[in-house]
């Protein structure tokens, strides 16, 4: 425990008091000691894992639903093009990433872009084939790159005179393949909800004829195409006897 | 008539060296000579010229942007900077200005409505007057020998147009403001007239003329303590901080002239500045030698005015920068170092400047 | 001086019929006939945050201050029902913004009481280092809207200079300046590399240095000293009976620090000290606000130089060999806590925060969360000190509480 003592407010004490804050104001005065970006003529560098502007690869997209389930904000809805890909409405995105996160394929990746600006709440709705290509950005006034560098104890401001580079470079998550798999096909129903959902056309859902103690009992069995299945797990949320499971595949 | 108006101009004329032959050309020309030698008529030049109408004006654009440009220097900011970009933004406060016209002026329902929005020119009136009486060189409006008492029993006026200012506004804060004002009026006031007069007393005399060419040594090392009771006079009276307790932005919403808008608001808001002017040339007349400097042949008459303004403009820039130092009193303490100590080190300036004024003359 | 009571039928003027005023009509006629005067003081004033304050002065004197807390409640408790569990993370850092890290490791303590997840130790260290630096930017906050109450707008420009370091050190941590959502069950998002700890460490000398200018200006200048020494003053017995907590209980003479009483993430591992004084005024709660910026920055010092290497997410969420980019969904977005009601504590930069979550069992969403932010605790103790200071006084006292209502109305 540390116990502050009374600061002492006699007559010497206060003068000095006084000379000290008049001295420190003449040195910042004369000498300051600035940290401002000249925001747009410099641009701040931001480290690799910032979170900005987030772009959108249409061709890793399996189209599992996962962004628009997790985001907190309901911020991404899903448009159906020949597969349903999903859009970001940011006017309502809070930038928490939980969305670039949870997309098993990498196909949401983040940017360095932080000045996300528009001109009306409207353009805000951004649909999927605007946030698929690199939003355009004016830099014409934009000369330097500034960075926050601390050298021997103190915050200095280093600029650089070239144009930072916003994109990010992609790397995959470390998420296996997986498929879909039955643990108890004896359950099963057949309301065929799996397979309306399947975004691919991988499942198909058959009657057989299940010999039981001289009486005969119809039953379903499921089928699942393996080249087609990209492990999307929408059959998995769907299933109301909650037997369909997702399993790793490969090595 | 026209000959008898020229002869009373002619007889007070500017005498610059540089602008005689200009001058001799235009006076042949019929009208132009009539305004020219108006111009150049002496109480006319120191009235709207210098240390006048125009230089006051000057002067407001000036400090208006050497202030917040100081003020961001000392805190690690760049200040006002887009308004003209390679002059560094200097001619913000005529973007200012330029708003408050084109900005709607609103009278609530509740004030008083012919002083609310009179007064803010009304306030002008004490404001100006004493510029009649300020002398620069042979450059003067009125002469008297009693400048210098004339001059402070104008800038004693000024607050009375604050306070009817808060009153006409009928608001509850404005009324808090107007309170605080009177306040501090009776804490500034005795000091202030204390250090004036134990200047006159080191000089023997009111008479600016004489005052400067007593000025031998400066004011200031003549008598130090009235020198820093006079610089914390003035920082009372003008609500500059750390007394800014009528205007006090935080805590009741700027005081009396919270109900302002449009032009009224930037005419309101640059009294505080006039005053210090007024104040800041009377502490140039009276402490730092007034008009005196280098000669310069050439430029004759026009010289002094120009000194007396460059010092006033170098000692308020000087001064501004004690905007970003400190904190605000609360209206007791403010009452208690006027009543205390300023007014302790005032009685004893009073008895510095008997001595010093019995040693020199 | 006598007062003498005439007793004429009076009015309140007009102002107080036609705008919402919320107290009742009998209090402005009492407030009246006693010669006082109501000010309000109310949200949309350039002193008071977001909250109305009902001020009955005689005078300059304050006789009492009645407060109108909620013109910012959003309704995070309620809104908080409608959310899975992961998505109420960044719910609950809003309210108090730059203080997001110690509000985020509240909640995900308790989700991790009731799971019995255990976080592997390098996890627990860059949490620290996250709460820490949240503390920092808090307490710098603070300190400017105190200054700026007072005027002294240097005095307000100095500390969020200050922070910008800060917020540098989270955008490289985290990739966000100040809500960053990074401390989630189990352990923390991402893992950080030595070059920034190095940044981070570096840093801590940098804000120790700018804060000798901050000191030289504001801290020690005999006006700020005048406005705020024997301002306010509550004894120690007052303290505890009105309930404050945090820095301002530990400037009245209690030492009481939810760090050193139930010790969570590393604290009982490093060494560190309680600042306490026993004035009681402004200053003194300035001032212990002070010296726990040092400390946190030793604290931080301490952390940096102690990381262990190993995993930052816990086993029992996601096995070897994986992170948690591209598994978030899988892990989280189900977790059904079992039924029972979860309590933590946890220090945050303006006193004790408190979070409970009640589970029925078997829905994903919880079934209640009850949030008790330190604002709305010390509310009570901040009016009782207004009582006999003068009008001027109300701004030096609230910024020297550092009230911040959006904490408090969550």
């Amino acid at each position: 425990m540390i116990k502050l003592e009374r600061t002492k407010i006699d007559r010497l004490s206060n003068i000095k008091r006084h000379l000290e804050a008049i001295s420190e104001a003449v040195k910042q005065a004369i000498c300051p000691d600035r940290i401002t970006v000249e925001y747009p003529r410099e641009r701040k560098k931001y480290p690799e894992q910032f979170r900005g502007y987030i772009l959108f690869n249409k061709d890793l997209c399996i189209s599992c639903y996962r962004c628009a389930h997790i985001c907190p904000a309901n911020a991404i809805k899903f448009e159906f093009y020949e597969k349903s890909y999903p859009s970001i409405d940011y006017s309502k995105c809070i930038f928490c990433h939980f969305c670039v996160e949870s997309c098993p394929t990498g196909a949401l990746r983040s940017t360095k872009i932080q000045d996300v600006a528009f001109n009306s709440i409207e353009d805000m709705d951004l649909k999927t084939t605007q946030i698929i290509k690199f939003p355009e950005i004016i830099r014409d006034e934009e000369k330097f790159t500034v960075e926050y560098a601390i050298e021997n104890r103190n915050l200095r401001v280093l600029r650089e005179k070239k144009l930072d580079d916003l994109e990010i470079k992609f790397l995959p998550p470390k998420v296996k393949k997986r498929k879909m798999e039955c643990t108890d096909p004896e359950s099963c129903i057949g309301c065929r909800m799996c397979v309306s959902i399947c975004p691919n056309n991988a499942l198909k859902v058959e009657k057989i004829e299940i010999k039981a103690d001289n009486s005969v009992q119809t039953g379903f069995t499921i089928k699942l195409n393996p080249d087609l299945c990209t492990g999307c797990g929408l059959c998995v949320r769907q299933c109301p006897m909650r037997i369909l499971t997702l399993v790793e595949v490969g090595e | 008539m026209l000959e008898e108006i020229l002869e009373i101009f002619r007889s007070n004329m500017m005498d610059i060296p540089i602008l005689k032959p200009i001058i001799l050309k235009l006076e042949g020309v019929p009208v132009l000579n009539l305004i020219v030698s108006l111009i150049f008529w002496r109480p006319f030049f120191a009235v709207i010229i210098i240390p006048g109408l125009i230089s006051l004006v000057l002067y407001l654009l000036y400090i208006v942007w050497f202030e917040r440009k100081l003020t961001a220097r000392v805190q690690w900011r760049v200040g006002p900077l887009e308004v003209s970009r390679p002059i560094r933004g200097a001619i913000q406060a005529l973007a200012d200005g330029l708003r408050y016209f084109f900005q709607e002026a609103i009278v609530h329902v509740d004030a008083h409505r012919p002083y609310f929005i009179q007064l803010p020119i009304l306030a002008f009136i004490p404001v100006l007057l004493p510029i009649l009486f300020i002398p620069a060189g042979a450059v003067v409006g009125i002469r008297t020998p009693y400048s210098v008492q004339l001059i402070v029993a104008f800038i004693a006026l000024i607050p009375l147009t604050i306070i009817a200012i808060g009153w006409a506004s009928n608001s509850r804060f404005a009324y808090i403001g107007s309170v605080r004002e009177a306040f501090m009026y009776f804490g500034y006031e005795i000091p202030l007239i204390i250090s004036v007069m134990a200047m006159i007393l080191v000089y023997g005399t009111g008479d600016a003329y004489a005052i400067v060419k007593k000025q031998s040594i400066l004011g200031i090392f003549l008598n130090p303590i009235a020198f820093l009771v006079y610089i914390v006079s003035m920082l009372m009276a003008t609500s500059r901080l750390p007394f800014e307790i009528p205007e006090a932005d935080q805590e009741i919403a700027f005081g009396p002239f919270v109900e302002y808008s449009g032009i009224l608001f930037g005419l309101v808001m640059v009294i505080a500045y006039e005053k210090l002017y007024l104040m800041a040339l009377l502490f140039v007349i009276l402490f730092l030698g007034g008009w005196s400097g280098p000669v310069i042949p050439t430029l004759g008459d026009l010289l002094p005015p120009i000194w007396l303004f460059v010092k006033t403009v170098v000692v308020i820039s000087i001064l501004v920068i004690v905007r970003s130092i400190y904190a605000r009193y609360r209206l007791d303490q403010a009452l208690r170092i006027g009543w205390t100590s300023l007014l302790g080190a005032s009685v004893l300036s009073l008895i510095l400047g008997i001595i010093v004024g019995v040693w020199l003359g | 001086m006598d007062e003498y009571r005439v007793d004429v039928p009076v009015k309140p003027p007009q102002e107080f019929r036609s705008y919402f005023i919320p107290v009742p009509p009998e209090f402005v006629e009492d407030v009246y006939r006693s010669d006082d005067y109501l000010v309000l003081v109310g949200p949309q004033h350039p002193g008071s945050g977001h909250m109305r304050l009902i001020v009955r002065v005689k005078g300059d004197i304050i006789q009492e201050v009645l407060p109108d807390p909620g013109y910012v409640h959003r309704g995070v408790e309620k809104i908080a029902e409608n959310r899975l569990y992961i998505q109420n993370i960044p719910l609950v850092e809003r309210p108090s913004i730059m203080d997001a890290a110690n509000f985020n490791l509240g909640y995900v303590r308790a989700i991790e009481d009731a799971l019995d997840i255990e976080v592997p130790e390098r996890a627990k260290y860059l949490r620290t280092i996250l709460a820490e630096l949240c503390r920092i930017g808090t307490h710098l906050y603070d300190a400017a809207i105190l200054a700026v109450f007072m005027g002294h707008t240097t005095g307000f420009m100095y500390p969020f200079g200050i922070r910008e370091i800060v917020c540098e050190c989270l955008v490289r941590m985290t990739g966000a300046r100040f809500t960053s959502s990074f401390i989630i069950p189990g352990g923390v998002r991402r893992d950080v590399d030595e070059k920034t700890l190095r940044y981070v460490y570096y840093a801590t000398l940098a804000i120790a240095n700018r804060l000798k200018s901050f000191e030289r200006i504001f801290i020690n200048n005999p006006t700020v000293i005048a406005r705020l020494k024997d301002v306010g003053v509550l004894t120690r017995s007052e303290a505890i009976k009105f309930g404050l907590v945090g820095p301002f209980l530990r400037a009245s003479g209690v030492e009481y620090d939810v760090r050193s009483v139930e010790p969570y993430e590393v604290y009982d591992e490093l060494t560190w000290d309680i600042p306490v004084s026993d004035d009681g005024d402004g200053y003194a709660r300035f001032l212990v606000r002070v010296n726990e910026i040092n400390q946190s920055l030793s604290i931080i010092r301490q952390c940096i130089t102690r990381i262990p290497d190993g995993r930052v997410i816990s086993e029992q969420i996601i096995e070897n060999g994986k992170e948690i980019r591209g598994n978030f969904f899988d892990v989280y977005s189900d977790l059904v806590l079992p039924p029972g009601e979860y309590t933590t504590v946890t220090e945050a930069a303006r006193g004790l925060v408190l979070f409970s979550l009640i589970s029925d069992g078997e829905s994903n969403v919880p079934y209640r969360l009850r949030v008790v932010t330190p604002g709305w605790l010390y509310l009570r103790g901040f009016m009782e000190s207004l009582k006999g200071e003068r009008l001027a006084d109300l701004q030096a006292i609230y910024g020297s509480f550092g009230y911040f209502p959006p904490e408090a109305d969550r």
